[in-house]
């Protein structure tokens, strides 16, 4: 029996769109809520806020689509495991506190050499974190390497108000653990 | 008179307007959506009455009488939900859109070799292009038409904010709509009542108009990926920067190519079915010559397309890196390697189809013999393509290899493997096409052994090249590996600019060894060709996926955001599914096109006892000088 050319047809482009559709299957299916906003309560201790700041980078700031933790080789951007112990050094008259601040507030301030000037704040569009969750962050990135130490209530020179408002920066709240950090952080410097 | 048809066709309208009647229906609020007019009864028999029933009724009306005008931010699509009506819609628009945007550029070029040439061949072909658009365009302007309603209705929040930011470009894009449907009539129906050059300027004029028409477009979506001249809060600040965005120029190149490509793989498929039916030989040669110069088409634009792709890459990273990254690293980086399968289909087909046309050319066997060295290396290049960097794996098996990348194939998987694959698979296809363009010739110029030499040398040292950068690629840092992809791409532009230039001088005059049988050609090829037709749209549909699905949770990306029920990113599998869906709707509308098209050649209509009638030479009792159909024809 002949099959009629327009039936060979239909059933070309039925199996060609059905074996695309099956490769779709294929490959990992992951559906991507919108991120929520956190809710922090005021009492969370230093370990928990790193809890939540992995949760966060691993969600709403998707930093982990970029940074990696433990790898070595060819990377795109720095990699983040011990960060804690270079962020003390890596910028002079920053601590890890002021130094992580400027890195996720203003990210193009310093960068890492060897690496594209590439980081968008976190405290804006589209990531908005809030200050709360930025500590969080911090908090985290802490304990990458070393001890988290900051709470809710940690003062830095983005949080303070000074650094939106163009008034004199306060001096930032000395982390626990950490070294006291400059009244103003140095322009130029800074990381992602 | 038969009846029969009209029977059906009343039955078809009568469903229709049913399933439309009930679909409205359903769009329309339910009682659950609104306040409750009145207590439901069980509440209403426990409450105490505190008033008759006409004071309710007067409590009622007044409340309604002062009821404020709230607007709507959203609301819902039945069945499938607001995301996917307006996925579907946009797509089939867009794909017509991208088909009369194309076949005029062709046509247009056809029809001017046919007139520098003086060969009717070309003016048939570039004819018989045409006569698909006229369908095509009334198709885009409907889907065009339902996407914007569609809009106001289901997410009217977002397309007041789209109107306010860009209301003056909507006048001119009107007014194109009206200049494109003015050339592309006078340019379908004038063909061969005006001197050619008129025509051709024409031609021009809507090749102009649709160009235009596209850009203003293109302002609106792009700037919905890449925000620009608004404030944080979305205000307007300057409308050229909204419109010029960061992605604004590389998707007017990237769409005005991928259109040319897309517009002559169906030009090409259309061809393919005509020379599956025809009858003659003569039929068969003119469908296969309008195949091959359809496929010729789209190939040729295919090539290049993948240096748009790279420009709009580079664009969308130089814009916002997280938005970069999320496309190739994060919720997106699956489809890519969906996207070399149909790319790396693409090239295969292609280049079978370039190897089965090698049989309508006598004296073609001396090239055959390299076709098992250009499949290998294209099969080669595939596999590096679509290697995942990530290999999806059990926990013992990932615990096995020292996490999800493959100790061995995990350095395919990255992309300095990936664009020396994608160069080598073009430069390869590219070869393809040289030797195909070589059979049945031989070049008589003195120089011929040097021009080849010269040919030779460029290529290899190209691949060399190509392939030494892809390997430098893993020993250098980050922000110099990122770079080596622009050496790669104008190596292997310029080693096809320059091979080219060499082979036009050097088959100038060439001696002929045999000629081109067009029709002789195994009918496979053109299945072959409605495979590439419909691997294009679906690449199509997944590209247009991920170019919107980009922005995930936002409407304007980092200024308005989503906030309604489909604001979340679907699965890879579901966008697949719909993108199917759309591929085989624009299909079915394709073969109406086709269908519609195909009936300009038909026979005039007869009814049958006139048939009978001219059959046994009796006149027709109406016309008793000529039958109805002779009158049909002279008319």
């Amino acid at each position: 029996m002949r099959v009629p050319i327009m039936f060979r047809i239909g059933a070309l482009v039925l199996a060609t769109t059905g074996f695309y559709t099956y490769v779709g299957q294929m490959v990992p299916q992951k559906e991507v809520q919108p991120p929520k906003a956190t809710l922090l309560s005021g009492d969370l201790t230093s370990a928990e806020m790193a809890k939540v700041g992995r949760e966060i980078m691993d969600t709403k700031g998707l930093c982990l689509t970029c940074h990696t933790i433990g790898k070595t080789g060819a990377l795109r951007f720095p990699d983040l495991a011990g960060v804690a112990i270079r962020a003390k050094t890596r910028v002079a008259g920053l601590n890890d506190v002021e130094y992580f601040a400027q890195s996720l507030y203003e990210p193009t301030a310093f960068v890492v050499p060897g690496f594209p000037p590439a980081m968008p704040p976190m405290n804006k569009p589209p990531f908005s974190l809030t200050d709360q969750e930025i500590l969080c962050v911090i908090a985290y990135l802490q304990s990458l390497g070393g001890t988290s130490t900051v709470t809710l209530q940690t003062k830095h020179h983005y949080n303070s108000g000074a650094a939106a408002s163009g008034a004199p920066a306060p001096a930032a709240a000395p982390a626990p653990g950490g070294t006291p950090p400059p009244a103003t952080p140095p322009k130029g410097s800074g990381e992602q | 008179m038969n009846r029969k048809p009209l029977v059906f066709l009343v039955l078809v309208a009568a469903l229709m307007t049913f399933a439309g009647t009930v679909g409205l229906a359903s769009l329309a609020p339910g009682p659950e959506a609104g306040e409750p007019s009145q207590a439901p009864a069980a509440t209403a028999a426990q409450a105490p009455p505190a008033a008759g029933p006409a004071d309710q009724a007067a409590a009622a009306a007044s409340q309604d009488a002062d009821k404020p005008y709230q607007e709507a931010e959203y609301r819902a699509f039945p069945v499938v939900g607001s995301r996917v009506a307006i996925w579907v819609v946009a797509q089939l628009h867009l794909l017509f859109a991208a088909f009369v945007l194309a076949v005029p550029i062709f046509a247009f070029i056809v029809e001017a070799i046919g007139y520098k040439t003086g060969d009717p061949r070309y003016d048939r072909l570039a004819h018989e292009f045409t006569k698909l658009l006229s369908v095509s365009f009334s198709l885009t302007a409907t889907f065009g038409a339902a996407l914007t309603f569609m809009l106001i209705i289901l997410y009217p929040k977002l397309t007041n904010y789209l109107m306010s930011v860009f209301s003056p470009t909507f006048l001119p894009y009107v007014l194109l709509f009206f200049a494109e449907a003015f050339f592309l009539y006078t340019y379908y129906y004038g063909w061969g009542k005006f001197h050619p050059l008129v025509h051709l300027g024409l031609g021009l004029g809507l090749n102009v108009v649709g160009t235009g028409i596209m850009m203003i477009a293109n302002s609106w979506l792009t700037f919905m990926m890449s925000p620009r001249g608004v404030s944080s809060k979305g205000a307007l600040l300057s409308l050229t920067d909204a419109i010029y965005n960061y992605t604004w120029m590389p998707i007017n190149v990237h769409r005005a190519i991928a259109n040319v490509a897309f517009g002559g793989s169906i030009a090409a498929a259309y061809a393919a079915v005509k020379f599956l039916q025809a009858e003659s030989d003569e039929e068969r040669a003119h469908y296969d010559w309008m195949g091959y110069i359809g496929n010729f088409v789209a190939i040729s634009a295919f090539l290049p397309l993948p240096f748009a792709g790279y420009w709009l890459a580079k664009e969308i990273y130089a814009y916002s890196q997280t938005l970069g990254l999320t496309m190739m690293g994060g919720a997106f980086s699956w489809l890519f390697i969906i996207q070399a399968i149909l790319i790396g289909n693409l090239f295969l087909a292609a280049n079978y189809y370039l190897w089965l046309g090698m049989g309508r050319v006598e004296g073609a066997q001396p090239f055959q013999k390299f076709i098992k060295y250009l499949l290998m290396a294209i099969v080669l290049c595939f596999m590096v393509w679509a290697t995942p960097r990530s290999i999806i794996a059990t926990v013992s098996e990932i615990r096995a290899m020292g996490g999800s990348a493959h100790p061995i194939l995990g350095f395919l998987g990255v992309m300095s493997a990936k664009n020396t694959a994608v160069n080598i698979l073009i430069l390869t296809t590219f070869m393809s096409f040289l030797l195909y363009r070589r059979t049945g010739k031989i070049a008589t110029v003195a120089w011929a052994n040097r021009g080849n030499a010269a040919q030779l040398a460029i290529f290899a040292t190209v691949a060399i090249f190509v392939i030494f950068l892809g390997v430098y690629g893993y020993f250098v840092e980050a922000t110099v590996r990122i770079k080596l992809s622009v050496p790669q791409v104008l190596s292997v532009l310029l080693a096809m600019i320059s091979i080219t230039a060499i082979d036009v001088f050097l088959f100038r005059g060439a001696k002929k060894t045999g000629e081109v049988r067009w029709g002789r050609i195994p009918a496979i090829s053109q299945y072959v060709l409605i495979f590439i037709a419909v691997t294009f749209t679906w690449l199509m549909g997944l590209m247009g996926y991920v170019r919107s699905g980009l922005r995930q949770h936002w409407h304007v990306y980092g200024i308005v955001r989503d906030q309604s029920v489909d604001a979340f990113t679907p699965t890879l599998g579901f966008a697949t599914k719909v993108v199917s869906a759309t591929v085989l709707a624009f299909f079915l509308l394709i073969g109406v096109v086709f269908w519609i098209a195909s009936l300009h050649d038909r026979p005039d209509f007869e009814p049958a006892g006139a048939r009978r009638r001219r059959g046994s030479g009796e006149r027709s009792p109406e016309f008793p000088a000529e039958t109805a159909g002779e009158a049909g024809r002279t008319s």
